[in-house]
Formats: C-alpha cells, sequence, structure tokens
C-alpha cells in the first residue's frame, strides 16, 4: 500500500507541474480549474514539491517489507522522477521541434515522462512483495508496453476526445508531435492494442487475471 | 521528416524492446504477420492432455500397466493418435473465431469445451471400462486438471488471436477463474463418480446345494436348429425341451459367447473384440480408448507402430459361470470357450488351444469334442463344451454341411445322456454372424422329461439359469434372473448371495511371437480380414 500511495504523490506532482504555464498551460484538470489557476503559480509549484518530498517520506516510513527491499524501491522511484525519469522526458518533449521529431524521439519522450513511472509503480509492488527477477522481468515488460499504450491512448484522447468527459483541456497537443499525428489515428489505436496485448501476455500466469490485467484493460477502454 | 508505416513502427518498437511478450511471440505474432500457426500450442497441448485421460482410463482397467515404463510407451503413441483429433477441432474452431462477434465469451467457451473433453476422455474412458474403479484413478484428475487449465488456456488464447487477426479486439476479461473453476469441478464430479463405485474385492464363493444330475451346457455357434434334416435327437430336443429364445445381436465372437457364460454385459466383462492392440515398446496389450482406433486399428499397424493381441482370458473382468461353479466347489469343465483361462476348481481347455490345432471348422468342432470326451471320464458337476465349427465355415456350403453334421452326432449323443438321465442338458444355439437382423438366439433345455414349452429370456438370463440349475445361489447384482419358467419346479436353487465379485486376474502379458500365430490362425480360420 506504501509503494502505491508514494506513486500516486509523484504522479499528482507530475500533474501539477506538467499544467503550469511554463509547461503545457493547462486550464483544467480533472473537470476542476488547474491548482495553478486556482491558487497561483507559486503555491502549485510548491505543492508538487511537497508531494514528491510526502511520497519518500511515506516509502521510507514503510513496514512489512524488507530495508533492502525499501532501499531499491525507493532508488527506482527517484530514478523514474529525476533526470532520466520524468524531468528527463518532460524537458525533451518541450524542447522538441514537431517537424523534426522521430518515431524513436517519441519513444524516448514517452518512455521517460510516463513509462518510467509506470514501470517503478509495477516494480515497487512487486519488490513490496519480494517478487523473484523473472516475475520482475515480465512485469517491466508489461509495464512498458502499458505505458506506451497509454499514452499513445492519451494522445488520441487529446485529438478526438470531449473536454467534458475528460475534464481537461483537449486538442492543445496538436502542435506537438505525437504517434497520432506521426502514425495517424487508425494505424495507432491499432499499435495501443497490440500494446496492451504484449502487456497482458508480458503478465506472469498467475496475475492474468488480477488486477494488473485489468488495468491493461482499464487503458483499451479509456474514454476520459 | 517521413512518417513511418504501422509495420515499420512496429518492427522499431520491437527492436525498442515493446510488443515483445514470451508467449505473445509464440501465439499472437504469427497472426500479425500472417504467418498462421497460433492453433499449433492448442493442439499439442490437446494431444497431451487427451494422451493423459487416455493414459488414466486405461490404467484403471489393466493391471500390467502399473509400472512407469509401459505406461510412458503408451503415452507417447496415444499422444500421436490425439494429434489428429486435436487438429480436426482446431480446424473446426478456426473458422468459428473468424466470425465470432463476441470473440472473448466464445473463446472462453471454446476453452472449457476443450477441458471438458479431456475429462470426458478420462470419466467415460475409465467409467466404460471397469465398473469397479480403483482409487487411484482418481489420482490422474491432479496432471489431468493441470493439463485440462493449460489447454482451455491455449485454445482460448489461439481462438483470441484469430478473432484478433480479423477485428484487432482485445482479449475480454481474462478467464483464468472460470478455467480452474471447471477444472475443480471436473475433479469433484469424477470423485463423485468413481467413489459412488467400489473396489475390487475378492468375495466368500457361494455355498451350493447339490444336485443330483450334472449339468451339460451345449454352446453351438451358427448353427439353425430349425433347419431341414435334423436328425431324430434334435428333433426330440425341440419337441420335448423347454426353449427360451431372445433377439440375437450383433457383435463379435468372444464377446456373444462371454455375455452369455458370464450373465454379464459387454461393458462389465470386457470382452469385445476379436483383438486387442499392443504399442511398439511396450508388451502389454490394451483395448483402445475412445477417439484413438484411427491410430490403434488403422494408421497404427501400418506404420509397424502397433501389432494385435488376440483376446484372452486376461481380458475379462467377470466370471464365466463354470469358474462360479468351480468357486463353489463343484467340478467344473470347459473346452473351446472364447477368453477362457484356467481356473482354480475348473479343467479348462482354452479356445486358443483348440484353434490352434485345427486346420478349419470341422477340424474345429472335432478336436475340441475329442478333447471334451477325453475328460469325461471324470465327474464333472458343470462340463461344457462351445462348437464353433458351423460359424467358421459359414461361407463354404460344402464344409458346413460337414460340420452341422458333425455337431448334430454330438447333439444327439448330449440328448442321449439327458434321456437317460446321466445329466441335464442345456443347449445355447446363436450365431455369431447372423445373416438377418431378426435371428435369433435359443437355450434349450431338457432334463429328461417332455416339457414342450417356449418362453421369451434375455441374454443375461443364460448363466444365471445354469448356475441355479447346478445348485449355486445367483448373485444379486447379476443383472439377469434364473428362467424358471424353462425348468421343472424345485430344480433351481432359490437362495443368492449378494455378488461373485470381479474376476481379478494378476498382470501378465503374452509372448507376441505366439500371440502372432494365433492371430493368423484366428485370419486363416475367417474371424479376421
Amino acid at each position: 500500500m506504501a509503494v502505491a500511495v508514494a506513486v500516486e504523490y509523484v504522479h499528482a506532482a507530475s500533474l501539477v507541474l506538467d499544467d503550469l504555464p511554463s509547461m503545457d498551460d493547462a486550464q483544467r484538470r480533472r473537470g476542476r480549474p488547474a491548482l495553478h489557476r486556482a491558487h497561483g503559480v507559486a503555491t502549485a509549484e510548491l505543492a508538487a514539491v511537497a508531494l514528491l518530498a510526502r511520497a519518500f517520506e511515506v516509502l521510507a516510513g514503510a513496514g512489512g517489507f524488507s530495508a533492502a527491499s525499501r532501499a531499491r524501491v525507493l532508488g527506482e522511484l527517484a530514478v523514474a522522477v529525476g533526470a532520466s525519469g520524468c524531468c528527463a522526458g518532460q524537458a525533451a518533449d518541450l524542447a522538441a521541434e514537431p517537424a523534426n521529431v522521430g518515431l524513436d524521439d517519441l519513444e524516448a519522450i514517452h518512455a521517460q515522462k510516463t513509462g518510467a513511472l509506470f514501470v517503478a509503480a509495477v516494480r515497487g509492488g512487486a519488490l513490496a512483495g519480494s517478487a523473484g527477477e523473472r516475475t520482475l522481468a515480465g512485469l517491466t515488460r508489461y509495464a512498458r508496453n502499458l505505458g506506451l499504450a497509454y499514452q499513445i491512448t492519451d494522445d488520441l484522447l487529446d485529438r478526438e476526445g470531449d473536454a467534458e468527459a475528460m475534464g481537461k483541456d483537449t486538442q492543445r497537443d496538436g502542435h506537438r508531435a505525437n504517434f497520432a499525428t506521426i502514425l495517424g489515428a487508425e494505424s495507432s489505436h491499432r499499435l495501443v492494442h497490440e500494446l496492451l496485448d504484449a502487456a497482458l501476455q508480458a503478465l506472469p500466469l498467475p496475475s492474468r487475471s488480477g488486477v494488473l490485467a485489468d488495468l491493461a484493460r482499464v487503458v483499451r477502454d479509456r474514454r476520459s | 521528416m517521413t512518417r513511418p508505416t504501422l509495420e515499420e513502427a512496429r518492427a522499431r518498437l520491437r527492436e525498442l524492446g515493446y510488443l515483445d511478450a514470451g508467449v505473445g511471440r509464440i501465439l499472437f505474432r504469427p497472426v500479425f504477420e500472417g504467418r498462421g500457426g497460433e492453433w499449433l500450442p492448442a493442439i499439442g497441448l490437446g494431444a497431451v492432455a487427451a494422451a493423459l485421460g487416455s493414459v488414466a482410463a486405461i490404467e484403471a482397467s489393466e493391471p500390467g500397466l502399473a509400472s512407469f515404463a509401459p505406461a510412458a510407451v503408451i503415452f507417447l503413441h496415444l499422444f500421436a493418435a490425439n494429434l489428429l483429433p486435436a487438429s480436426l477441432l482446431a480446424a473446426l474452431l478456426s473458422p468459428l473465431a473468424d466470425r465470432s462477434r463476441a470473440p472473448g465469451a466464445a473463446a472462453t467457451a471454446a476453452g472449457l469445451a476443450a477441458a471438458a473433453g479431456v475429462f470426458a476422455l478420462w470419466i467415460l474412458g475409465t467409467w466404460s471400462l471397469e465398473r469397479e474403479v480403483s482409487m487411484r484413478a482418481l489420482l490422474w484428475g491432479i496432471p489431468l486438471s493441470a493439463a485440462a487449465l493449460y489447454l482451455a488456456a491455449a485454445v482460448r488464447l489461439a481462438f483470441l488471436a484469430r478473432a484478433f487477426a480479423r477485428s484487432g479486439a482485445l482479449p475480454g476479461k481474462a478467464a483464468r477463474r472460470i478455467f480452474v473453476a471447471a477444472a475443480a469441478a471436473g475433479v469433484l464430479v469424477a470423485a463423485f463418480l468413481f467413489l459412488s463405485r467400489s473396489e475390487p474385492q475378492p468375495v466368500p464363493a457361494p455355498q451350493p446345494s447339490p444336485r443330483p444330475t450334472p449339468i451339460l451346457v451345449l454352446a453351438i455357434d451358427g448353427l439353425d436348429l430349425d433347419g431341414p434334416g435334423r436328425p431324430p435327437a434334435v428333433a426330440e430336443l425341440l419337441a420335448g425341451g423347454a426353449a427360451g429364445w431372445w433377439p440375437a445381436p450383433r457383435s463379435t465372437p468372444p464377446e456373444l459367447w462371454t455375455d452369455l457364460a458370464s450373465g454379464e454385459p459387454a461393458r462389465r466383462h470386457g470382452v469385445r473384440a476379436l483383438t486387442r492392440v499392443r504399442a511398439a515398446g511396450s508388451p502389454q496389450s490394451f483395448r483402445p480408448p475412445l477417439g484413438t482406433s484411427w491410430y490403434f486399428r488403422r494408421l497404427g499397424p501400418l506404420l509397424r507402430l502397433v501389432t494385435s493381441a488376440p483376446v484372452s482370458g486376461a481380458d475379462r473382468r467377470r466370471l464365466d459361470f463354470w469358474e462360479v461353479a468351480a468357486s463353489a466347489g463343484i467340478p467344473s469343465l470347459a473346452v473351446d470357450w472364447w477368453a477362457s483361462a484356467p481356473w482354480p476348481g475348473a479343467t479348462v481347455v482354452e479356445n486358443r488351444v483348440v484353434l490352434s490345432e485345427s486346420k478349419n471348422g470341422v477340424d474345429a468342432d472335432r478336436i475340441a469334442t475329442a478333447r471334451f470326451d477325453a475328460q469325461s471320464a471324470r465327474a464333472f458337476g458343470v462340463s461344457t463344451l462351445y462348437l464353433p465349427g458351423c460359424d467358421i465355415e459359414r461361407d463354404d456350403a460344402v464344409a458346413r454341411q460337414a460340420a452341422v453334421a458333425g455337431v448334430l452326432r454330438v447333439l444327439e449323443a448330449a440328448v442321449s445322456r439327458a434321456r437317460r438321465g446321466e445329466a441335464a442338458l442345456i443347449v445355447l444355439a446363436a450365431d455369431s454372424h447372423p445373416r438377418t437382423s431378426s435371428a435369433l438366439a435359443r437355450m434349450i433345455v431338457f432334463d429328461g422329461a417332455p416339457a414342450a414349452r417356449t418362453v421369451r429370456i434375455r441374454a443375461e438370463d443364460v448363466a444365471p439359469s445354469i448356475l441355479a440349475r447346478a445348485g449355486v445361489p445367483v448373485a444379486q447384482d447379476l443383472p439377469g434372473r434364473p428362467a424358471a419358467g424353462l425348468f421343472a419346479p424345485g430344480t433351481l436353487e432359490s437362495a443368492t448371495v449378494p455378488t461373485y465379485g470381479a474376476r481379478i486376474v494378476p498382470p501378465g502379458s503374452s509372448a507376441p511371437e505366439s500371440d502372432r500365430e494365433y492371430l493368423e490362425k484366428l485370419r486363416s480360420l475367417g474371424y479376421l480380414k
């Protein structure tokens, strides 16, 4: 549970930062005004930092798994957030020239910006449960495929989705490179299915009908 | 910048470590790439699971299969035998998957059906082979459940992969819990069925009431007693004896005559075909399990992977009437009966011994009669002789005439003995190869005194009638009852016993070389094509 709470804190912080005027400059989030719109940019930045700190605080104080596992989870989460994770992905995304972005660049952005946190979340839970390396490898494949599928779906929803249903601004990424613009909508939809299927197939057998498989289906059925 | 195609994007993402799940590679990737082959794992697992179910069924009824080596060899043959049915099922399911509008539910149903088929092979196979099921049969449920689970998953995935190729729709909710529940239900059903039966146990021998006159049972195959040229003794037998009749079923000679001798149907006594099969590499012969005859009876022999073994007394799971009588302490003699074998207290001349020395049907009857007469100096309470000559010569008019003449001579002598009060004569006349579907079989009782009655009886009443007339209490678990209408009042034993028990035979196997010679003999006598 501590791993899940910590990841959710990190996720919330990333959303707050992503919505800032210096980043996506989003007006709405989850059907309500974005945090910086409601309380100002400074408060939003401080809240994001506080959320990040709280995430590591929760993890550091968590019981129920060994000190070695806890240290490993902390390290992996830190990497996922830091200079080779979300921060790197966001920086690359902001710096990218849409006309020059290719598939590899896009994959790298998504892998760092979104995929890294998916991987950290799944591996963190598995490490807390003392999973073996083989299981971890399968779960990592699952998380990478799921993360990319999620991000492509996000791009597609930004292009096709209903702002009201999504609770956030849409069609804001049209000027940015994404899978939908590079491959087209139909091919992107197909790729999402294939990635989700690969994610499901990568799950170790006992997890095939569990919450992780359900999560892949949530992404598949996602409309908002 | 050039926009990549979907195929290029896929290829690049695979290089980057996506779209590369282990099982997905096996099942889905061939579909993505239009190569097919998504059913191969399901076919392989189907053959493995079906082979497991079939080995379990054989193991339940074949005492000699208890050791690992023959079971493993037979498993390999059964795996090969089940590849074809599994492939056919896959070929049937594939177009269904292509057209399915709800592939998730349909795939789960297909997986469940495949698992149910495996359980059915096990349960029905075990059920049909032996009434008393060893508790060990239930232990097969463990590997079988695992195999059925994997089979169900493989069938479901293959079905979904096909559907995916058409629609691009992802699998529905995973059905693992459903499959686990189905496997558990299969084992529970098997447990209920198997536990409702009993382990074969030795039972006490029935205690007979001594009868003053011995019983002589003459079994004649293929003779029409109503035909022309009957000698006076036969006319007397028909006119003065009490006759019971029943519709003659179409079956093999061993099955037909073992039905009569044991009073049990084939599914309980176990003797059916003239031959069993022996898989290359295993000394054990067995009856091919459900759905595998195409391999064990056709392809296997062609490829020299399977040979035949003649039916024998070791195949029989129920006691013939002379064995019951011998167990009850009544000295008994049986000559030339199908699937007969040595039995304590009984003098048995096996059908294999007689036929091996015979050149034709006339010869067979002559040798059988000579063997029977050679023993007649001894006092037997129950003696019986089976004469197959008329049946063997059914297609040769001249030889058949000679065989009929020989049988009538034996019959005449038997009627004379009965008339003199030396024995109670029971004649069983049936045809292993009836020319019409309306053929009748008969049991004629000639106790010396004229009776002249004709009543409808059942085939399963024959053995209880003979035993009751010999003074042996009849087992209540036999499906038939003594045909009281054919016997004089007071001559039948009225006491009963719960059961005679199963015929427990020790594990063993005959030598393939001598089996081959015997099969050649059966072929030359026209029993085998």
